[in-house]
């Protein structure tokens, strides 16, 4: 009798145990830590991360989110080292990456349209790609999404860099147009022409995304993740996307929760922030949210293999992946 | 000793043969085996080649930017940013070090500013310097001089107030004018130390030309690790990291050499 009631205990209490096994990841016993560079500081940008993180999605999918605020170059050479299993990259920094032998890969498609475009002063008449021949052209480096999303612009009207000239300013776009010092300036959509709009500038803005469709900031893992945890790469895709739809669908929600999660927001007058947040949003939004456009792919290998930046072909399927994508 | 010959020329004149032979050849040995231990992480340890190259893809790295000129002319840019920045920085250290040691006044007044020319880090203030004086040369000389001063500076003070007073003493009672206790007293019993500042700065300067290219530029060594870096050309990062080694080593041996030049007649005093 005895023995078959510690027979029965230790049944219950296996049972018990099996139920809450951490291998399926997906209840809230154990929440697998992901830390996730995002190549920039806190920022309304980030506002679906936010989001995601605050109504729970994240923690649905058994995933806990740490943000890291490392360089988008060291962000990618963590998660190919599978020292990191995700981040938040440029499409350009995946096929420089593989071309490199990184075995990251792109799993989610988070800005459909590029976010950089030369901005200049209202009075240099700078309204066309065209246009831009014979200007100076401030530039952070030659290198990074700045870069390559001005070139791109250039061979959309038949231009190259022999048209123009660069000048490698740093991250002072700003402070370099204001001053004159430059003709026009590569910026990011979401950040320097707003601010430039903000203190009174009148500015010509040249978006990248309305003339050449390039592959676009997205969540990139590496092929060891891929192929031993792919669950993982789904729930944390899923989750993600819930938080880019629900920032679309409400703005006003999501600047509310961003005030949570970024310094000083809630202090700061929102009339910039919420242009940011206005301006990302047009960028996101898309008939299947996270869906990688395969053209997009190709239009990006094309530019950099054009600039130098890559020596030959990748395979482009190995590259990015709609596997996910619901 | 023989004439000109320093403490360490002495110490390998006294040695046995054999031990003469193997300390000649002693830093190959080091550097070989330091490549050795390179090739050996790298081989052994598992990083992928993103992370470590080995020393032979740093060698055909190096090999493919020299043919093509890359290395040569961005080298070539940075090297004249050093030379400026050193030039214009020890200048302005020696004419405002020598008011310094003759002027505590001036020295107490302007103690605030020069402390914190060193304390501030480059680093921060770099990205200033780029908005203020543009992106061109000019920015960069001023990081480099800014670097180099301090020390310089420092050493040219000491220096000047390490000649002990029984000289001038001797110099005023044969009624030496203030130009020749300067060149005959003040600067011949200030070199040992300022030069032991001019080594330091020489190295530094060379820090201080790539913080500034670092930045924003559009040639140099530090533009060629930044387009490494933002191409994950691991190899070409080396190879310019390197190439700033050697720049600063050359530096520092030149600035010993003049040493050894200059205060030749140390060696002579003390026989």
């Amino acid at each position: 009798m005895l023995k078959r009631l510690i027979v029965l205990i230790l049944l219950g209490a296996l049972t018990a145990a099996c139920g809450a096994s951490p291998a399926s990841g997906s209840g809230t016993n154990a929440l697998v830590h992901i830390k996730l560079p995002v190549g920039y500081i806190a920022n309304i940008q980030f506002a679906p991360l936010y989001v995601a993180i605050d109504k729970g999605y994240y923690k649905d999918a058994g995933i806990e989110i740490e943000f890291d605020y490392s360089l988008e170059t060291d962000a990618v050479s963590l998660v190919g080292a599978n020292n990191l299993q995700f981040a938040v990259v440029s499409g350009e920094q995946v096929l420089l990456a593989r071309a490199q032998g990184l075995p990251i890969v792109y799993v989610m498609a988070w800005y459909q349209k590029y976010p950089v475009s030369v901005a200049s002063k209202a009075s240099q008449n700078i309204k066309t790609p065209a246009d831009l021949k014979g200007k100076k052209i401030g530039i952070p480096g030659r290198y990074g999404a700045d870069y390559i999303g001005l070139d791109a612009l250039l061979y959309s009207a038949a231009l190259s860099e022999n048209d123009v000239t660069l000048d490698s300013i740093g991250f002072n776009q700003v402070a370099a147009l204001a001053a004159d010092r430059e003709q026009a300036v590569s910026v990011y959509t979401n950040n320097e022409p707003i601010q430039l709009r903000s203190e009174g500038y009148q500015i010509n803005e040249l978006r990248v995304g309305d003339y050449v469709q390039l592959a676009s900031n997205g969540l990139i893992t590496n092929e060891s993740t891929l192929s031993s945890n792919p669950d993982l790469v789904k729930r944390m895709v899923s989750a993600t996307l819930k938080g880019i739809a629900d920032t679309i669908a409400n703005p006003d929600e999501a600047y509310t929760i961003s005030e949570k999660y970024v310094p000083n927001l809630a202090q700061a007058d929102a009339t910039t922030p919420k242009q940011i947040l206005s301006s990302s949003i047009d960028m996101w939004k898309a008939n299947r949210l996270g869906y990688s456009n395969p053209q997009a792919w190709t239009n990006m290998q094309n530019t950099l293999l054009k600039m130098g930046l890559l020596k030959q072909p990748l395979d482009l399927t190995k590259a990015f992946t709609n596997q996910f994508i619901p | 000793m023989q004439k000109n010959e320093t403490m360490d020329t002495n110490l390998i004149r006294n040695l046995p043969r054999a031990a003469k032979r193997s300390y000649r050849w002693l830093g190959i040995i080091s550097i070989v085996a330091g490549l050795i231990a390179w090739w050996a992480v790298a081989r052994f340890s598992g990083l992928p080649a993103f992370v470590l190259p080995s020393p032979l893809q740093v060698w055909q790295r190096f090999l493919v930017s020299l043919s093509d000129g890359e290395l040569a002319q961005n080298t070539a840019v940075t090297l004249l940013e050093i030379l400026l920045g050193l030039f214009s920085g020890t200048l302005f250290a020696i004419v405002l070090g020598y008011w310094l040691a003759k002027s505590l006044t001036l020295e107490k007044f302007l103690s605030p500013y020069l402390v914190a020319s060193q304390a501030v880090p480059l680093v921060a203030i770099a990205p200033l310097l780029v908005i203020w004086f543009g992106p061109g040369i000019f920015s960069k000389v001023l990081i480099c001089a800014l670097i180099v001063f301090f020390p310089v500076l420092v050493n040219t003070v000491v220096g000047l107030r390490a000649v002990p007073t029984a000289y001038y003493d001797l110099m005023h009672s044969l009624r030496a004018s203030r130009r020749q206790i300067l060149f005959h007293l003040e600067i011949p019993a200030a070199l040992p130390i300022f030069l032991g500042g001019l080594r330091i700065g020489a190295t530094l300067s060379v820090i201080g030309a790539v913080v500034g290219e670092l930045v924003g530029a559009d040639r140099g060594l530090g533009v060629l690790i930044n387009v490494g870096r933002g191409t994950y050309d691991t190899p070409m990062v080396f190879v310019a990291v390197f190439t700033l080694i050697a720049l600063a080593l050359s530096l520092y041996g030149i600035v010993a050499w003049i040493e050894r030049r200059l205060l030749a007649w140390q060696q002579i005093m003390e026989l």
